[in-house]
């Protein structure tokens, strides 16, 4: 089940989506052994307070967030969470944040070489911030841009967190790539609102929110599926995956790895159930390893 | 914290579209505190849980206390003996009420905020206070008169029952107040004793912590969590016009 993804060896494919796992030390009935490993909830340098409340609303199949990035800054990843993480026998890669390059570029200098920091998720896609964020993700430029001020800065590996809000994914995967990407994340959440009808305006205070869960996972394939057919350097499915063949969906479609978010919340133990799962199937259709799953990504 | 396949025992109705629902739910059942809940996921249900106080525990079973405020709680309510549900709990931080150090305590409940208060008044006799149920709704058919104190208050907004006015205008003062209802009145609590322990109402994604959607304004700034840190709060801590009330599913975690 162990799978090579941007610089990295995982011992399975499954990893903890951000927003999804805290910093790992607060999920419950953690099983570890299923854990391909984790990317941390998004952080910027300075501690942030995030958005009022109602930050959540459940939508048919999915839920719609506006968090807004709450988090404690660099520092108290340095000194509270990253000498745990350096105990643990699966990777952590933390999701950064920025409002310009520059910032995304230092806040991955304060980190590189920490030990327990095993790589960084540039995202380039937080539907929920009013500076950044999504900004960069829809922009090649800019995205590219991103993605060369933190490569400058670390030597280890470098993910870019993809939005789903662009024409083309491609020509932003495309982008990334030659600006020293190691791996591609597809996707972040899509951005959307809810309306309260009893008090005639968006269920969430920061008015928008981003969508997750099952409703996505179809629009999220397809996505994951465009980024692969794009680039060379692997890329990790995320969007909605509830059970193994959720997973599978996104590895057929293209995809190396896969994360897994949403699901989380609604059961503890998706992760470990996701991973047994894939085992299962690779056991019950005589494939050997994960290499030997039949794909289908026809290159541009 | 336990994650557990549970069998709904039983249901009964205790006000006008209120119902108490009893899970057999062992491990939790012998843990939970007074304040602290579980979130209750079924299949096919929605795609997140669903957050609720627990009411009672018992030998092997915790009781719940809902009403039909939305999908979720009414596919809850079409459940019957011997349905399943997976229970995750006990979470939160519930009352503590040893802390307090207080002869008397006076429990202040409206609507579905009774959910906590007979664990509440159970751990607070067994530390030997002495406890003044106080509890309000809009009117009589929908007051929960089930009720556990050495001397019992009833409200209602209308007069139909006992005191006519809100349960917190029909409180007595006293060393220790908890209180649990809408989040207005939980401000009106906090206007009248600063100190009082109230349970707030917040939607909820994880409930365990991670996803930071069930977010509480603090009067210093900043906020955490009802899942982790909360749901109890000493109630002057709250930045109260920040928090809202009202909704549509009105969860008592």
């Amino acid at each position: 089940m162990s799978v090579s993804v941007g610089g990295v060896k995982l011992r399975g494919p499954v990893l903890a989506a951000s927003g999804t796992f805290g910093y790992g030390t607060e999920v419950p009935l953690l099983e570890r052994r299923a854990m391909g490993g984790m990317v941390s909830k998004g952080i910027f340098i300075r501690p942030r307070d995030g958005t009022p409340p109602p930050r959540i609303a459940e939508t048919p199949s999915g839920m719609l967030n506006a968090i807004g990035l709450q988090g404690p800054g660099v520092e108290a990843i340095i000194h509270d969470y990253a000498p745990r993480w350096a105990g643990w026998d699966f990777p952590v890669f933390v999701n950064i944040n920025g409002e310009s390059a520059a910032e995304y570029g230092e806040l991955a200098a304060r980190l590189d070489g920490v030990p327990g920091v095993a790589g960084f998720e540039i995202n380039i896609s937080c539907p929920n911030v009013e500076q950044g964020g999504l900004y960069f993700g829809n922009d090649p430029r800019a995205a590219a841009a991103v993605t060369e001020a933190v490569r400058k800065r670390t030597s280890l590996p470098v993910w870019v967190k993809l939005t789903p809000m662009v024409s083309d994914i491609g020509v932003i995967a495309r982008a990334v790539e030659a600006a020293g990407a190691d791996a591609l994340c597809a996707i972040n959440t899509f951005v959307g609102m809810s309306i309260d009808l009893n008090e005639y305006k968006p269920r969430l205070s920061f008015r928008t929110g981003g969508l997750s869960g099952p409703a996505i996972r179809p629009l999220a394939v397809h996505l994951a599926h465009q980024a692969a057919r794009a680039v060379r350097i692997p890329v990790i499915g995320i969007g909605g995956i509830v059970r193994a063949e959720d997973a599978l969906e996104f590895m057929v479609a293209g995809c190396a790895a896969v994360q897994v978010g949403t699901a989380t919340f609604a059961n503890p133990r998706a992760i470990a159930e996701v991973h047994d799962g894939i085992a299962a199937f690779l056991e019950s259709r005589g494939l050997g390893s994960l290499a030997d799953l039949p794909r289908y990504l026809p290159r541009d | 914290m336990f994650l557990l396949d549970g069998a709904v025992v039983a249901k009964r109705q205790v006000a006008r579209e209120m119902f108490v629902i009893s899970i057999d739910a062992p491990e939790i059942a012998a843990s939970v505190r007074a304040g602290q809940f579980v979130n209750l996921g079924w299949s096919p249900g929605p795609l997140l849980r669903r957050p609720f106080s627990v009411y009672r525990a018992d030998g092997d079973r915790i009781e719940i206390v809902l009403k039909a405020v939305g999908e979720g709680t009414s596919q809850l309510l079409t459940m019957g003996a011997g349905d399943r549900l997976s229970c995750l709990g006990p979470l939160g931080h519930g009352f503590d009420l040893a802390a307090a150090g207080a002869k008397c305590v006076v429990l202040v409940s409206g609507g579905l905020g009774v959910a906590p208060m007979p664990l509440a008044a159970q751990e607070a006799m067994a530390l030997g206070m002495r406890v003044t149920w106080v509890h309000g709704a809009r009117s009589s058919d929908e007051l929960c008169t089930e009720s556990n104190g050495d001397v019992v208050i009833w409200a209602t907004d209308d007069g139909t029952k006992g005191f006519a006015g809100t349960a917190v205008a029909a409180a007595p003062d006293c060393d220790l107040v908890l209180a649990c209802g809408p989040n207005r009145m939980l401000a009106a609590v906090a206007d009248r004793w600063a100190d009082a322990l109230v349970a707030v109402e917040t939607y909820m994604g994880c409930g365990t912590g991670v996803c930071l959607g069930c977010a509480v304004p603090l009067k210093r700034g900043g906020f955490d969590r009802a899942c982790k840190e909360g749901p109890v709060y000493r109630a002057a801590d709250i930045d109260w016009p920040s928090l809202p009330s009202h909704l549509s599913y009105a969860v008592t975690a």
